[in-house]
């Protein structure tokens, strides 16, 4: 063997192994908070010893069934399998959930964001990169428990029920994977230290593929959690008004413009309702708010849309109208 | 006089096509709303259409039972069908546990050693 192709070898080789077991993000901290326990083990979720290339039905059918939802991998299979690939998208996973009317809520990439989860007895769906070069190894597993003081993580994986993976190793895997993560909840409930944009543009999610019960539910849970934000008023107006209740709708736009005045979205869609009441004044003194406030930015093409057919309107009010 | 009414139906058709287009585009999405506005929204209805159909293909290309197709594209939404176009052959697919893996890697990495092959000069 040519002295080359040995140092290529002996170059190489430790750094393979060291990638599997470098901690290129941080090790597992210690819970900030004190009502984050130290140690989590969720020995309750349901176990499915994956089956040939499927760990994406396994690991889906794992967290559906902790959420309340009993499904075998095999009925995922036909939703999220790709025979030519031997495995699953990551997309396609999040809309096999919805299809149940469970909310996939995307964790912000921190292993905190994991131990969050679990901590509120939420187990969580990771993706890992666990081979390198031309054998990435990509993987679905539940990540079912961790531990401060060992320095673990414990996942439900493959055929095995409870792997202990080091949280160094289990880091750097999902830190391969681009860190990603979800749990999948019922429409409702909240996550571990729930982000209110994260929460309402997964029920959005739910509500664009026409879940709309789940969605409402969603979007209800959000208005109560952050009574503070204007987006969920937002998006409890816009099904109102999908569902033709302008009335609704109204209250629900001029709540969220209440919480946020500087919100092209909800003074555009209350501009909508104006314009079907004919209540024409008002409804274009909305839209040059509007208009103001979404710039040049992605609204601007929807309001000028509002803002020209207020235009083409004409100019009277109909009776009971709200003053410009 | 066929063909002016071919033209005649052709244009009621085009006109109508384009009519729900305004009247969707004037009411803002809560997905649009609480997208993050860092991202530039391509909403053309033309593009979604386009990476709907080709998502289609490449289901039915990649082993897709034809009749769970339809059932997984109405699932995703239009910014998962762009991602999803012309990806799906590249994306990770999450589907092989380590050990499978680890040992077909290992022997790679001893027959490399041994120089019997040369498989891994590719790496820096």
């Amino acid at each position: 063997m040519d002295a080359v192709r040995f140092v290529r070898v002996a170059v190489i080789l430790p750094l393979v192994l060291a990638a599997g077991c470098a901690a290129t993000g941080t090790v597992l901290s210690r819970p900030g908070r004190g009502d984050v326990p130290t140690k989590v083990d969720l020995e309750q979720t349901p176990f499915f010893p994956q089956v040939d290339h499927q760990c994406g039905p396994s690991a889906l059918a794992t967290v559906l069934s902790a959420s309340g939802l009993p499904v075998l991998p095999a009925d995922l299979v036909p939703e999220v399998y790709l025979p030519a690939r031997r495995g699953s998208l990551q997309p396609e996973l999040l809309a096999s959930a919805r299809r149940r009317d469970r909310l996939p809520y995307i964790l912000p990439p921190t292993s905190d964001a994991i131990v969050s989860q679990l901590a509120a007895g939420i187990p969580v769906l990771v993706l890992q990169k666990l081979g390198a070069g031309p054998w990435p190894g990509w993987h679905y597993a539940v990540v079912i428990g961790y531990d401060v003081e060992t320095q673990v993580f414990l996942l439900r994986s493959g055929t095995e029920p409870r792997l202990e993976m080091s949280a160094a190793r289990f880091l750097a895997t999902w830190d391969r994977a681009n860190r990603w993560a979800i749990v999948v909840l019922q429409p409702g409930q909240m996550p571990g230290d729930p982000d209110a944009g994260r929460y309402v543009e997964a029920a959005a999610a739910l509500e664009a593929i026409g879940r709309n019960d789940a969605a409402g539910i969603a979007y209800q849970a959000a208005a109560t959690q952050w009574p503070r934000d204007a987006l969920p008023r937002l998006a409890l107006g816009n099904v109102a008004l999908s569902r033709g209740d302008l009335a609704a709708a109204e209250i629900e736009y001029r709540r969220a413009i209440e919480l946020d005045p500087g919100d092209a979205a909800a003074r555009n869609n209350l501009a909508e309702v104006l314009l079907r009441r004919g209540c024409v004044s008002a409804a274009r003194s909305e839209t040059e708010i509007a208009a103001a406030l979404a710039g040049t930015g992605p609204l601007a093409a929807a309001v000028d849309d509002t803002a020209a057919r207020v235009a083409a309107s004409g100019n009277s009010d109909e009776q009971g109208c709200p003053a410009p | 006089m066929f063909k002016r009414l071919t033209v005649l139906v052709t244009c009621i058709a085009i006109l109508n096509l384009g009519s729900p287009l305004v009247a969707q585009a004037a009411v803002i999405g809560t997905l649009q709303a609480a997208g993050d506005s860092g991202r530039v929204a391509d909403l053309s209805t033309i593009g979604n259409a386009l990476a709907r159909s080709e998502v289609r293909e490449q289901m039915l290309a990649l082993g897709v039972e034809p009749v769970d197709v339809e059932q997984r594209i109405a699932a995703l939404t239009d910014a998962e069908l762009r991602t999803l176009a012309g990806q799906m052959a590249e994306m990770p697919a999450g589907g092989d546990a380590l050990a499978v893996i680890g040992i077909v890697f290992l022997v790679l990495l001893i027959l490399e050693a041994v120089g019997v092959i040369d498989v891994f000069k590719k790496f820096p």
